[in-house]
């Protein structure tokens, strides 16, 4: 290659927008559970709010996966664990969806008859996704600190960077 | 009672879902027949189950060759279900298509 390519192009939309959703999710579990614990319905609230935003970003997330999905996997070394990080993040997706689903319909009020069991599913699927958002974002960097997913490799002089 | 079944349906529904990772597999540079299982037009790729119920996922290149009856066709003729023959070449874990013929 003798000039430096586009940026951002198609493979890094992704990496733009994964890291969003990825601590929104996390922070939500935290300040969720820490509500619940220590009794704050402000904090409980807003993790239950950062649920549904962090889903949306989620959703973004797969969404630049998959145009980033066609390009790096012509050029990768093993694409089975972009297919397992594929697979992974779909599921972290469908479950962080249901929460916010539960969330919504228990924001208008709709699962009052069943609060605790509500409560006890939101808490069961947080810690179920915060496991597999885990071992999403792990597999995520494997393929770009492994096998340099969507990565630009200089030339050995770096003579596109002279110009 | 109520909060069993709640708790049972989760931990069958979280199984579920992780039994749906890792379903293909690779295997060593060679020629291979098998059944197209899904065809992403996007992404020029196709999903072959092979004779020894293997799947390969397949990534098409500018090299690779795709033909019926000895005709070069276009990548939309590819459908689910049809009968291909398909040469492969092992890079890393990575199956690039040298040739994929449309049998049927």
């Amino acid at each position: 290659m003798n000039g430096l390519p586009d940026f951002p192009r198609t493979e890094v939309w992704h990496p733009l927008v994964v890291h969003f959703p990825l601590a929104i999710l996390l922070l939500a579990v935290v300040l969720f559970l820490a509500g619940i614990i220590f009794r704050r319905v402000f904090i409980e609230n807003t993790g239950r709010l950062l649920f549904v935003l962090g889903t949306i970003g989620g959703w973004l997330a797969i969404i630049t996966g998959t145009l980033a999905d066609a390009v790096v996997s012509r050029e990768i070394c093993d694409p089975t664990v972009l297919e397992t990080h594929e697979t992974n993040a779909y599921i972290t997706a469908a479950l962080f969806s249901l929460i916010s689903v539960v969330v919504i319909l228990d924001y208008f009020g709709f699962l009052n008859r069943i609060k605790k069991l509500s409560l006890i599913l939101l808490i069961g699927l947080s810690l179920a996704g915060t496991a597999f958002l885990t071992y999403t974002g792990h597999l995520g960097a494997k393929l770009v600190y492994q096998q340099a997913a969507g990565v630009y490799t200089p030339s050995e002089d770096c003579r596109e960077f002279s110009k | 009672m109520k909060k069993h079944s709640l708790i049972i349906s989760f931990v069958a529904a979280i199984a579920f879902l992780i039994s749906c990772s890792g379903d293909t597999d690779v295997v060593e540079s060679g020629t291979y027949k098998g059944e197209i299982q899904k065809v992403k037009p996007d992404e020029t790729e196709i999903y072959v189950s092979t004779d020894k119920d293997k799947t390969l996922e397949l990534y098409f290149t500018d090299e690779t060759e795709l033909t019926q009856d000895g005709k070069m066709v276009d990548f939309s003729e590819l459908e689910k279900g049809q009968k291909v023959e398909v040469k492969v070449e092992k890079v890393g874990k990575r199956l690039d298509p040298l040739t994929v013929k449309i049998l049927e």
